[in-house]
Formats: structure tokens, C-alpha cells, sequence
């Protein structure tokens, strides 16, 4: 009943903000329910191009419910149902006309577990071209080797592109996947955990790929770490029971967080 | 203390139950195929297997019976392959929880564990008489299909629930459909599994004999089939049939026939294993 | 480059502006005692705004590096001195800031004969020296450098020490002009205080890069190579 007043408030002004591109990634008041259970909880947060967005938060606090609604990955949960809008540059991408095909070009992803196919290191990569029906092999081939550089993993790999993708260590792994994600020209990458798996060297490594990847992309990473949105972050939003807690410049948010909660959670005082 | 020395020795006994089932296992089936051989091997020869039936048993051969075997492998292999796979990928990637689709699946499950004669019934009244395919090939394929499509579907969705869901996550993340998804991952990961599950679920239905009975193959048959809607005969039928026979040298015969239909199904079997040991190898997660 | 070494970068470089803006605040200092340029003066005590405002910048940075990417080791210890060496370099504008105010009261230009009793020309000499030793030990990584700033201190120490004295002299010939010579007589208080703020940066730089403390101890000069 509560959320239904609060969605009929907010209705005109957000297709008022729809036209407002500013934002690379929008939320208006998003409700997200497995059924019976709500795990989100009227979410409206506003995400600039260009930077890294930090979700973090405890287990469970619907961080990455809310990461995968941005490429609609929750479609395939059963039972899956949401109310309010996600936008990207400023357009629904719940309507009927959006193709999931479509929207996942724009939208990469990398998992918490390094996922690559079981082929080769060369096959990984231009998966996402090949089922684009894109045939022209000095085109996938230029693009397989930009994208490897890209996640800084060319120089190790590029004896033997045809290597098992499977042989390499977890956080080359790691790299490939993200390499396999930029292939398609994504200009949104959402993680999640992507470094939950690695050890510290290797997570380091990517860590430090996100900042330079952020120059071209717009970032959004969930991560059980705060240490690490710390490093890397510009943005941090602090969920809390499918709830956003709080949502702020990562300085703001590490130095005098506004909510108690907030600060409970980040300085592990967590009860 | 004195309760692990009570739990060593029930660990002992337990051991050993197992091995002497086992053991008792092996030698029924030792027991059983030296005796097999020791009768029919010396019947077995290349006459015996181009050989035409007939009345006297010195002259009877099981052409026509693992010709007509083979022809109703080929033809189920193909009618339940496509049919039960499909079905599997359907349940397994497409179904929703939906009332319907979990009846689907108990049925299913439950359809594997009727008894053959029962296919064999059904075989008569739909593939034979409602839609007149005769006392076909056909027909007997038909019916052997639908009693090794629950197996085939469920080993198809066990084969695929193998597959780690973040291969699927990653495929579809990257943009790709859910059936570029199936091609591409999804089948050629899993198809070791679902080939196992199809060759175990034939050479079942190779040695099947009561449906077959029931839709009318007959014993008898004078020429090799050419055609899926030829009259026909399989090995375990002929076999059944010479094993009825009150003259000693049929019972030789039979010995002799169920050599080589062992040898088929023993055959098939190795396929699978095969093809499993190879899939396990090439694809770890 | 990672993330924390950028950041890094930033805070050095900008640790790199407060020196050099103090170190122009000094030098601007001196030149406007010496020449009475009462404009130059009038400049340094607007400068002075510049310096606060680094200084919160630095602060700020130094905050958000500790709270974001926990360092640790020799970029825990680069981030603590240059949180120190901010505070120091802050209060050596105060001390230039306050010596362009006294100059601005004296109301005209000031006997040489008298600057030279008094050493301050020399104070000067020394305390910028010091300065210069510092920022480029600081820029260059260099302790030896950084450990020659200990002995010139004690040189404006001893300036200090004997400036009782002259100063009482110069009252008694001339006690019409006390107050100028009890200006003078502040200005070197301040030069000294330069000198011992220059001082703690060193310490800390020797601390950043070799993880010594020298605070509170005697004969740091010679806590180097021998001890070491």
C-alpha cells in the first residue's frame, strides 16, 4: 500500500527526468520481488558516466539483485517481478521493444567466478561477435587482440591465443572474462564480486584495470570488500535489507558517512 | 573406546557385505556367459550369422533377426533422439515452473518405470492398428522409441544441469539468445552426457522383446527387411523363439544368437563409456 | 600506474607547491625587510590566503588517501609525513605572514648598519638555505640533504641565543627607537621558529624514506652512515 502512494508521487517527475541524459544509469524507484519477497526496496539512485560505482553492502542486502537489473539478468529468476524504471541514457530497458541482445551489447558483465568457455583463449574473446553473425575474421581478430590488451592480459597470452582458456590461473582467467566483455563495445560494465575468487595479487591486478578502464566505460561494481570500493570507486551506495542505506561521493562515504549505518557498517561495527 | 572398536568392526562387516554382493554379482554373470559360450561358440560361425532361418536348426542362421535388429536401432535412434533431446533441453532451459511442465516432469519420470508389455499394448493399438503401419519395422521402432524417451530426456536434462550456470550466465550476458546460448554452450559441453544417456537407453531397447511380441514381430521371417515397412524380426525374439524349441540343437542356436546380441549391447555400452571417460577429460571446471 | 600510486603522486606534487609557495612567501619576506617594499609585504599577507587554502587541500587528501586505500609501509609513512610536513609548512607561512605585518608597521626603512648587528640578513641566508635543502631532499628522496638542514639549524640557534644581548645594547645607545628593536627583536624569535619548523620537515623526511625517528634526539647529524 505504502509503496503504491509513494510510485503515484513520483510518477510525473520521473518521466520528467527521463530526458535527462546526464546520467548513465538511472533507477526511479525500483521494487524488485522473488515471489513473495521483496528484495529491493524503492531504489532511486543516479549514476554518472564515466566512473566506478561501488554497491556494497552485507550478504543478502540485494547489491547484486539491483547490479543485475541493469542488464536484465534477473529475468531468468523464477519469479522475478519489478515495479518503477531502470533507465540507460535516460530510456527504460523494461519495455517490450528493448532486445535483451541489444541491451547486453551496451551492457557487459563479469562474475564473481571467472567464467570462461571451456575453448580457446582466442574463441572466448570473440564469442560476442561471432553470434553478432560478424564473419569478417581480420575484424575479430583485430578486435580479439585490442580487447586482450585492453585487460592487460595480451602480453601474457599472446604466444598462444589458441591455449585452453581453462590452463590459466584465476585472475587471468578473470581478465579474459573481462577481455571477452569489452570485445563487444560495451560502454557499461557491471561486476559482480569480480574479485571475490582471486588471490591478493591477481585482484590487485584488476582492481587497477577497472581504473584504467574507467576512462571509456561506466562501472558498477558490487563488492563484499569495502577496502576495495575504497580503491577503486567514485561512487559507493551502502545497501542495507534491499534498502539504499546511503549513496555518495566513496570519500564522503569513507570519511563522514551521514548515516549511523553507514558508519557502523564501514568501520565493522557492524550489529 | 570401546564404541570405536564396536564402530572399526561394523565398518569391517559393512566392507564386507559389499564385496561378497559384488563378488556374488560377478560370478552369476561369469556363471552365465561361460555357459553361453560353452554352448554356442562352437555354433557360432560367418554361415550361422548370413544364414536365412529355417525349420532345421543345422541350417538356421540369424540374418534376417540382427538385420531387422539393426534396422529397428537406426530407426528408434532416430525417432527418439531428436524427440527426446529436444524434450530435455525444453524442460531443462525453456520450462517454467509451471503446474503443467511439473506434471510433465513427474510423468516423465514415472513413464520410465512402466513395464515394456505395456508400451507394446499401446504400440499395437496407436502405431499398428490407428495409424496402420502394420507389423512394420516402423511401428516396432515407434513403440520402442516411446519406452526409451523417458530415459533419453532424463539423462538429457541430467547431462545439461551439469553444465555450470555461469557458462549460461556469461553466454547470455554477452548478448547471445538462449538458443545461441544451448548451440553453442550449452549442447556442446552437455553432449557427451546426452550421448551416453541415448546409447545406454538403445541398447536397452535392443534387447527389448514383450513390445515387440505384443505389436506382432514374428519369428519367422524369410528375407532380411529392406525397408522400414517390411515385416521383421529382431535377435531377442528369435532367440525367445529357439529357446522354446523342445530340439536341442535350437537351444545351441539360441546360445549361439544371444553371443552376438551380447556382443551388441556390450558393444554400444563400451561406446558410452567411452564417450564418457572422453568428455570428463576434455572439459573441467 | 595504480590507483594509490597516482594518488600519491597528486598529494607529493601538491606537498611540492606548499614548499614552493612558502619558500616565495620567505623569499619575498626578506627581500621586502631589506628594500622596506611595503607593497611586496602588503603581497605575502594576501599570499597567506593561498596557503590556508593548500593546506585544507592537503589535509583533505591526506584524509581521504588513509580512509580509502589503508596504505601501508613507506606509502603509510609517505602519507603521515607529508600530513606532518603540511602542518609545518602552514605554520612557516604564519611566520612569514607575521613578519610582513611588522614590516608594514615600521613606517620606514630600517639602517643596514643596524640589520647586520643584529644578523638578521644572515638568519635570512640561512633559513631560506635550510628551506632550499629541504625541498630538494624532499623532491629528490635524499636524507644527506635533508641531515645538513640539523647543523645550519644551529647556527639561527646561536644568532638566537646572542640576540638578547645585541638587542639590549642597541636600546641602550638608542633608546628613542626601542620599539623598531623590539620588532627586529620578534622577527628573529620568528626566523628562528623557521628554522626549527624547517628542521621537523627534515625529521620527517628521514622518517618517510628511512623509517628512522630522529625526533627528540641529540647528535641527529651524525645518526647517519656511522650509526646506521
Amino acid at each position: 500500500m505504502q509503496v503504491k502512494t509513494q510510485r503515484n508521487d513520483i510518477q510525473p517527475k520521473s518521466t520528467k527526468d527521463m530526458a535527462n541524459t546526464r546520467y548513465k544509469l538511472q533507477t526511479k524507484n525500483i521494487n524488485v520481488f522473488y515471489g513473495q519477497f521483496q528484495a529491493i526496496n524503492n531504489i532511486s539512485l543516479d549514476i554518472a558516466p564515466n566512473s566506478v560505482t561501488a554497491f556494497i553492502g552485507p550478504s543478502g542486502c540485494g547489491k547484486s539483485t539491483l547490479l543485475r537489473l541493469f542488464n536484465r539478468m534477473n529475468d531468468y529468476i523464477e519469479g522475478f517481478r519489478h515495479e518503477g524504471k531502470v533507465l540507460i541514457d535516460g530510456e527504460d530497458i523494461y519495455t517490450q521493444d528493448v532486445k535483451l541482445e541489444e541491451l547486453r551489447k551496451k551492457v557487459g558483465m563479469v562474475f564473481q567466478k571467472p567464467n570462461p568457455f571451456p575453448k580457446s583463449i582466442f574463441e572466448n574473446v570473440a564469442y560476442g561477435l561471432k553470434i553478432q553473425g560478424i564473419k569478417d575474421k581480420n575484424f575479430i581478430e583485430e578486435r580479439v587482440i585490442e580487447s586482450l590488451k585492453q585487460a592487460t592480459l595480451y602480453d601474457e597470452v599472446k604466444d598462444d591465443l589458441n591455449k585452453q582458456a581453462l590452463a590459466l590461473s584465476g585472475g587471468q582467467q578473470q581478465r579474459l572474462c573481462i577481455a571477452r566483455a569489452l570485445a563487444v563495445k560495451p560502454s557499461i560494465i557491471l561486476m559482480d564480486e569480480p574479485t571475490s575468487a582471486l588471490d591478493p595479487i591477481s585482484s590487485d591486478k584488476i582492481e587497477d584495470l577497472i581504473y584504467e578502464l574507467k576512462n571509456k566505460y561506466t562501472i558498477v561494481v558490487v563488492t563484499h570488500n569495502m577496502q576495495q570500493a575504497g580503491r577503486i570507486s567514485d561512487h559507493t551506495a551502502f545497501l542495507y535489507m534491499g534498502k539504499l542505506i546511503e549513496f555518495d561521493k566513496t570519500k564522503k562515504i569513507f570519511t563522514n558517512p551521514e548515516k549511523e549505518r553507514t558508519q557502523n557498517y564501514i568501520t565493522g561495527r557492524f550489529g | 573406546m570401546n564404541k570405536q572398536r564396536l564402530n572399526r568392526n561394523k565398518d569391517k562387516l559393512f566392507q564386507g557385505m559389499g564385496i561378497t554382493a559384488t563378488v556374488f554379482c560377478m560370478i552369476i554373470l561369469v556363471i552365465f556367459i561361460s555357459f553361453v559360450l560353452y554352448q554356442g561358440l562352437d555354433r557360432l560361425s560367418w554361415d550361422f550369422i548370413v544364414g536365412l532361418p529355417s525349420r532345421f536348426a543345422g541350417n538356421a542362421g540369424i540374418y534376417t533377426a540382427w538385420i531387422g535388429t539393426l534396422w529397428v536401432m537406426v530407426l528408434t535412434t532416430l525417432i527418439s533422439f531428436p524427440i527426446g533431446v529436444g524434450a530435455g533441453i525444453y524442460l531443462e532451459e525453456y520450462g517454467k515452473k509451471s503446474r503443467l511442465n511439473t506434471l510433465l516432469e513427474i510423468n516423465i519420470t514415472n513413464l520410465a518405470g512402466v513395464p515394456s508389455i505395456i508400451y507394446g499394448l499401446l504400440g499395437l493399438e496407436v502405431f499398428v492398428r490407428i495409424m496402420k503401419m502394420g507389423n512394420s519395422i516402423l511401428a516396432g521402432a515407434s513403440t520402442l522409441s516411446l519406452l526409451i524417451l523417458p530415459i533419453i530426456i532424463v539423462s538429457t536434462r541430467e547431462a545439461i544441469r551439469a553444465v555450470p550456470k555461469t557458462i549460461k550466465e556469461a553466454s547470455l550476458a554477452l548478448g547471445a539468445s538462449r538458443w545461441q546460448t544451448i548451440r553453442s554452450q550449452i549442447l556442446p559441453a552437455s553432449f557427451g552426457g546426452i550421448l551416453t544417456g541415448v546409447i545406454l537407453a538403445i541398447s536397452r531397447a535392443v534387447g527389448e522383446t514383450a513390445p515387440l511380441i505384443v505389436i506382432g514381430a514374428l519369428a519367422y521371417v524369410p528375407f532380411a527387411p529392406t525397408g522400414p515397412l517390411d515385416e521383421f524380426t529382431v535377435l531377442p525374439i528369435q532367440i525367445f523363439n529357439w529357446v522354446t524349441r523342445p530340439q536341442h540343437e535350437f537351444v545351441i542356436n539360441a546360445a549361439a544368437a544371444i553371443i552376438v546380441l551380447l556382443a551388441i549391447t556390450f558393444m554400444l555400452n563400451g561406446i558410452a563409456v567411452y564417450l564418457r571417460y572422453r568428455w570428463q577429460k576434455k572439459i573441467r571446471w | 600506474m595504480s590507483h594509490l600510486d597516482t594518488e600519491l603522486k597528486l598529494l607529493n606534487d601538491d606537498i611540492l607547491e606548499m614548499m614552493h609557495l612558502v619558500k616565495g612567501q620567505l623569499e619575498n619576506g626578506r627581500d621586502a625587510f631589506m628594500n622596506f617594499d611595503e607593497e611586496l609585504a602588503h603581497a605575502i599577507t594576501v599570499n597567506e590566503r593561498r596557503v590556508d587554502a593548500l593546506e585544507l587541500k592537503i589535509d583533505r587528501d591526506c584524509e581521504n588517501i588513509l580512509a580509502l586505500f589503508n596504505p601501508v609501509a613507506v606509502d603509510l609513512r609517505f602519507v603521515i609525513a607529508s600530513f606532518k610536513i603540511n602542518t609545518d609548512l602552514e605554520r612557516l607561512g604564519d611566520h612569514a605572514d607575521s613578519i610582513a605585518k611588522y614590516i608594514l608597521d615600521f613606517g620606514g626603512p630600517i639602517d643596514e648598519t643596524v640589520i647586520k648587528t643584529m644578523q638578521i640578513d644572515e638568519m635570512y641566508e640561512v633559513a631560506i638555505q635550510m628551506l632550499n635543502n629541504v625541498f630538494d631532499a624532499f623532491a629528490t628522496d635524499d636524507t644527506q640533504l635533508a641531515r645538513k638542514v640539523f647543523r645550519q639549524d644551529q647556527i639561527l640557534n646561536e644568532i638566537n641565543r646572542n640576540v638578547s644581548q645585541t638587542a639590549a645594547e642597541l636600546i641602550q645607545k638608542d633608546p628613542e627607537n626601542i620599539q623598531l628593536y623590539l620588532y627586529l627583536f620578534s622577527i628573529i624569535r620568528k626566523l628562528e621558529r623557521v628554522g626549527d619548523l624547517t628542521k621537523n620537515t627534515a625529521e620527517e623526511i628521514i622518517f618517510y624514506i628511512e623509517a628512522k625517528v630522529l625526533k627528540h634526539k641529540k647528535d641527529k647529524y651524525k645518526n647517519n652512515r656511522e650509526n646506521s
